[in-house]
């Protein structure tokens, strides 16, 4: 048996015999590949077509996020909570807010966890539509691309009016949310709901029956329900495979448990039946915002603590213990109490949570993201085996994996 | 319910219920726990207590596991405290397949070993780096940037962390 | 490759400044860029290839995936440790005359992240002609600077030998 070692990484050329009499093939998926969603690296055993052995190498986007972090204060921590998973960076937010939220012992207003809400359903929104329009592009859909980014820019402009970014917005912060929606925000908002429905219908004309896209992922990349428990794998992977398993449902947060919306699931256990899960999860999403704009309640959109957020600028006019509680914030920032928690968000890909450990002082001492797409991605090769090369890419795109939110 | 010499120390912080369990014997309390229903690994993950002064550990690495159970829903996390040139713990990828990444992960950061594991190599860094970047006698790194005030703190290996 | 050793056969004279300019007009309003995205800026870089943006019509209709047929490598995103390698290696694949365009805080400077894992700045393996600031920049920037850089290479017109 002759092996190529290459650093840290073991392939063998095994020359057994394939089945049609052949050795096997070892092919690289390299980092750099068209249609891989990022840089991800697969060393694939082939027997003539057939996948015999997947072994994803990752780490080609490791970030060093966490230790970024503990060399960054509390607040500054929010921006680098972005860039991880970079589809959903509200939803990133959310995590690391809520677990700072719970170790410092404050409840955030109504209207900012209906905010909160707002923006983590309409990220939901945007990650799904870019799945699509990549899934769809890898797979020969090409218009797929243009209608759902088309979406997906009406999208980011929301983001734009309500953070000043595009992507990255930052707007959900420990202590509440970044700033208040402005009318004109709303009444995009409203515009948007009421057109998103047509769209996602127009998406479903273009796929749900298309015997193409049918016959490429009907009875690929099957992952049984008990494989998808056993294998720790969250979000469309599991709820495709027949698992009612949703974070928003099963330990609820900032409110979710208000809001009337079923979850997603399909029997199909397939990448197909993963896409009707993710087509169900974008029409729940629009259901939820149009309930949390009508509901929107009037309020603060902060926690009223001065140890944790800086006064209004009015009030340094006026008030020395503003001044006092400004400089401190924005110089030292705030402290957060001594140890450690852990919260759990869903995310278009799965459960993304943030574990803080906190040794009392302006930095964190360890911050830790639980990265729904580097659990998913064990269960590549389980979906793999003994398909076509071909469906490999229909594999890699139904997994979702976001490679900054693997590798952070 | 887990056997209670396997249980040094147990709480609650912030509304999370948590439990330190002796590193020798983790895959025991790991086995008790998965057959008392937390059947599911959320994440598998290391905290260098190194220099830190708020309170007294037991060790400088602690290994965090932390684990649901998918019916009720609740979750509990087990903590084990380990030290040593390099850190030595069980693996319990067997138990808990979603650990073989995390304990890998775990291995590239932080240097501890797992034993028993099928394949500790490096995943996220390059595999000849040398160094565990994640411990908090490794720097930051990167470049320094002039005024900055801190960037003497970053680009060195911190005394006091 | 075979232009510039025809024109220098030919030697200095108005004929080749003429070819000089059709040449850059050609080269500038054909580039074809490799496929690069490595994160966050890559999905705007997507975004600048659709409908809304269409950095087709400033002829960058395709964007190879293979590097031995593409002049322009945007490189979009962070680049870490491990990924270095394999950028420069890419970069030497492509055929000249190529270009790098720098997208985003990240490829530029390093970005957000000041730490061991990146790469601060990717002019560190490889030279780069347009620097575009932004995390990440808007798909407008990365239009301007693809414009930026049409101008540059008309203004070259042809690449004069070693």
């Amino acid at each position: 048996m002759s092996t190529i070692e290459s650093p840290g990484v073991t392939i063998s050329r095994t020359g057994e015999k394939g089945a049609f009499g052949g050795e096997l093939l070892t092919v690289n998926f390299g980092p750099h590949h068209p249609s891989t969603h990022g840089v991800l690296r697969l060393i694939v055993d082939l027997d003539g077509e057939q996948i015999k052995r997947v072994q994803p190498v990752i780490g080609y986007l490791h970030t060093g996020i966490e230790k970024q972090m503990e060399a960054l204060r509390w607040q500054q921590g929010v921006v680098v909570t972005d860039r991880h998973d970079y589809l959903s960076p509200p939803i990133n937010n959310l995590a690391y807010a809520l677990a700072v939220e719970k170790l410092m012992g404050v409840e955030v207003p109504s209207r900012a966890n209906a905010l909160r809400v707002i923006m983590s359903e309409l990220t939901r929104l945007s990650s799904h539509l870019v799945w699509m329009g990549t899934s769809g592009l890898e797979l020969g859909a090409m218009s797929m691309l243009m209608y759902c980014f088309r979406e997906r820019d009406t999208i980011m402009d929301l983001n734009e009016e309500i953070s000043g970014f595009r992507m990255h917005t930052s707007y959900i912060r420990p202590g509440g949310v970044f700033a208040d929606a402005t009318p004109r925000f709303l009444e995009m908002l409203d515009k948007f709901i009421r057109e998103m429905p047509a769209h996602v219908d127009e998406y479903e004309d273009l796929l749900t029956m298309n015997p193409i896209w049918r016959s490429r992922t009907i009875g690929i990349g099957r992952l049984s329900p008990e494989d998808a428990k056993v294998l720790g794998a969250s979000g469309p992977m599991i709820r495709g495979s027949g698992v009612a398993w949703d974070l928003r449902k099963s330990i609820p947060y900032s409110g979710y448990e208000d809001y009337d919306f079923e979850i997603a699931v399909s029997n199909d256990c397939d990448c197909y039946g993963r896409y009707l899960v993710r087509i169900k999860e974008m029409r729940e999403a629009v259901k939820i915002l149009r309930q949390a704009l009508d509901r929107l309640p009037d309020g603060p959109v902060n926690v009223d603590d001065r140890k944790m957020l800086p006064p209004p600028r009015e009030e340094l006019e006026t008030s020395m213990e503003a001044v006092i509680h400004h400089f401190k914030l924005f110089t030292e920032g705030y402290s957060v109490p001594a140890g450690d928690a852990y919260v759990a968000v869903e995310s278009g890909r799965g459960e993304n949570g943030c574990y803080i450990v906190s040794d009392g002082t302006h930095k964190p001492r360890r911050v830790k993201f639980r990265s729904a797409s580097f659990v998913n991605l064990q269960a590549l090769e389980r979906m793999a085996l003994n398909h076509m090369i071909a469906d490999m890419i229909a594999i890699i795109g139904t997994a979702d994996t976001v490679l900054g939110d693997c590798d952070r | 319910m887990i056997a209670e010499d396997l249980v040094i120390e147990k709480g609650v912080t912030g509304g999370d219920q948590w439990v330190t369990v002796p590193a020798e014997r983790i895959r025991e309390a790991l086995l008790a726990l998965k057959g008392d229903g937390f059947r599911l690994l959320v994440f598998l993950t290391c905290v260098d207590h190194l220099v830190d002064s708020s309170r007294e550990f037991p060790a400088r690495y602690e290994v965090v596991y932390q684990l649901r159970d998918l019916e009720k829903p609740t979750d509990l996390r087990v903590r084990a405290f380990i030290d040593g040139d390099p850190p030595r713990i069980d693996s319990v990828h067997d138990i808990f397949p979603p650990a073989n990444w995390e304990e890998r992960e775990t291995y590239d950061m932080f240097g501890i070993v797992f034993t028993g594991h099928p394949g500790l190599t490096r995943i996220l860094m390059p595999d000849d780096w040398v160094g565990h970047p994640l411990r908090r006698d490794y720097p930051v790194g990167g470049e320094v940037v002039e005024f900055s005030e801190e960037h003497k703190i970053w680009q060195t290996a911190p005394e006091e962390a | 490759m075979g232009v510039e050793e025809l024109v220098a056969s030919l030697g200095d004279n108005i004929l080749t400044t003429t070819l000089g300019k059709l040449i850059g007009w050609g080269r500038g309003n054909s580039v074809w860029p490799a496929q690069f995205g490595l994160a966050c800026c890559a999905i705007e870089m997507i975004a600048t290839a659709t409908a809304g943006v269409d950095i087709a019509r400033f002829g960058s209709e395709a964007f190879r995936a293979s590097p031995r047929q593409s002049d322009l490598m945007i490189v979009s995103g962070r680049v870490s440790q491990k990924m270095a390698p394999i950028l420069r290696t890419v970069y030497d694949q492509m055929p000249e005359p190529k270009w790098v365009i720098s997208m985003g805080a990240c490829a530029s400077t390093g970005g957000v992240f000041n730490n061991y894992a990146l790469l601060q700045g990717v002019d560190k393996i490889v030279p780069v002609d347009v620097y575009i600031p932004g995390c990440p920049p808007r798909p407008e920037d990365l239009l301007n600077a693809l414009m930026i850089l049409q101008e540059r290479i008309k203004a070259q017109g042809i690449i004069p030998l070693p």
